[in-house]
């Protein structure tokens, strides 16, 4: 995969390539016809505290978008990964399984969670953000909003 | 009209029921059911997984020998051991009531736990890593999950607490681990010898301000107990126990490592690597107690020892590069420490 090119917002990294879920901080990017990859944002990753562990359901399973394709496990706090498409997973990226910590160190490349196939019919990839200004409003948001709330250092 | 915290004391209960209680309860919350506080206690000592633990973490033999079932739990946290001196207790909420951002949910609902405890005359405290301190030592073990819609948060009351048998039911390859684990339990793990009923009230009072709600008492609904059921023939799968599917770590000619997390920031090492091994306790990032082998190390074992107790654990590398070969095997088993994972 190539470099993903990234700005700076409020102290960070964000990627523009892509679609974002707001509630959950997913990002959704396209690798092909009807086939994209799915990970965390920084932002996502970091209120959640250290991960400690993820996992994810089997390769082959259907996806509902709003319900789990995995679990993360951060400050023994167990929670969903929820999807944000509809589809099928297609793989699960076992070294950051391993290894939580490269999706702490590489949110947007090396960390991604699964690749999944997304249903046409669903419509769900034009309801996330996906038009930059709107990605980066969104995000300087948020970043704002978790410094207000004490869960990311100012 | 708000309805009121639903309290359900089920009192003394299986090892099973101790755990697939509360977890029908969270089914129940989720399809719906009223914010929950939840007590139990175990009539029998068992051992408990967190939902992504390894059962290889715990010590079978041991437990199959000494008649402790072993039980997996759908919140976080490590494999412990659990008896008749601790009393549990679950707050469960449906998800849309408690905040998204995981440790602002927990410190919301680990805080009544702290005020209950000052109600009946312990200064508790909750740290930056929110465990529920007394001084610098651990007094209630907690774990959190969402199951569902819900959110629960679940931890005990430690009236008594068996130092030797919660080390004794790791499977810890080295003795010396062992030894370091228990050593750090005994300073950094305390008991509150407290009234339960006192504390089960102050508790009950504390969740009931905190969220702003009366408190009544009440019992699992007809359709949580089907979901107990269902529940009691799921934990006791073989299925369940193995947990979720997990891609292979340890890899032929890496190092291979046992960690264990005593409490936040306190952790003990075991691990090898080309005949190197070390079990080392760690405090606060601060190497305290140190054991070391290596064939080539002849007679300077000692001297490593030595030279690394009381450094903070990012040093070890450069001290360990003194003693040649032998000290960058050491230095690449110790390599292996990754607390934050814990």
């Amino acid at each position: 995969m190539e470099e993903t090119a990234l700005v700076i917002v409020s102290g960070f990294p964000l990627a523009l390539d892509r679609r974002y879920q707001a509630e959950t901080h997913m990002w959704v990017l396209d690798t092909g016809p009807g086939r994209v990859r799915i990970g965390m944002d920084p932002l996502g990753i970091e209120t959640s505290g250290t991960l400690a562990q993820l996992s994810f359901l089997p390769t082959g399973t259907e996806l509902t978008a709003g319900r789990p394709f995995g679990q993360l496990e951060a400050a023994k706090f167990v929670g969903p990964l929820l999807s944000p498409v509809s589809g099928a997973m297609l793989a699960v990226n076992d070294a950051v399984a391993r290894d939580p910590g490269l999706a702490e160190r590489d949110p947007y490349g090396a960390g991604w969670l699964i690749e999944a196939s997304v249903s046409e019919t669903a419509g769900e990839l034009s309801g996330l953000l996906a038009e930059p200004a709107e990605i980066t409003a969104w995000f300087a948001a948020r970043i704002a909003h978790y410094r207000l709330n004490g869960l990311l250092a100012q | 009209m708000v309805e009121p915290l639903r309290v359900v004391d089920s009192g003394l209960s299986s090892p099973l029921r101790s755990q697939t209680l509360w977890h029908a309860i969270a089914y129940g919350v989720s399809a719906g059911g009223r914010a929950t506080l939840s007590f139990c206690r175990p009539a029998e000592p068992y051992v408990c997984l967190g939902y992504h633990r390894g059962i290889d973490e715990v010590d079978r033999d041991y437990c199959r020998e000494n008649g402790l079932p072993l039980l997996r739990r759908m919140v976080g946290g490590g494999p412990v051991y659990l008896d008749s001196d601790q009393l549990f207790f679950q707050i469960c909420l449906p998800a849309r009531a408690v905040p998204a951002a995981r440790r602002q949910a927990l410190r919301v609902l680990l805080e009544p736990v702290v005020t209950a405890f000052r109600a009946v005359g312990v200064p508790a405290a909750l740290d930056d890593d929110l465990e529920i301190c007394l001084d610098d030592r651990k007094i209630c073990g907690h774990g959190a999950g969402q199951i569902e819609d819900a959110v629960v948060v679940c931890g005990n009351l430690i009236q008594r607490f068996d130092h030797e048998r919660a080390a004794r039911v790791l499977a810890l390859a080295d003795p010396a681990q062992r030894d370091q684990t228990l050593a750090l339990m005994h300073r950094f793990v305390a008991a509150t010898p407290l009234d339960p009923a006192a504390f089960q009230a102050a508790m009950i009072s504390a969740y009931a301000t905190a969220l702003g709600l009366g408190a009544q008492g009440g019992a699992l609904t007809g359709t949580e107990r089907t979901v107990l059921e269902g529940l009691d023939e799921r934990f006791t799968s073989d299925t369940w126990l193995a947990g979720p599917v997990r891609p292979a770590t340890a890899r032929a000619g890496r190092p291979s490592a046992r960690q264990v997390k005593v409490r936040a920031g306190v952790w003990t090492l075991g691990a090898t690597y080309d005949g190197a091994q070390v079990a080392a306790g760690v405090v606060r990032g601060t190497v305290e107690k140190v054991r070391l082998h290596d064939r080539g190390l002849n007679g300077s074992t000692e001297q490593a020892e030595e030279a690394l107790q009381g450094i903070p654990l990012h040093s070890v590398a450069r001290v360990l590069t003194g003693f040649g070969d032998p000290g960058r095997r050491l230095a690449a088993a110790f390599a292996t420490a990754d607390p934050g994972r814990l």
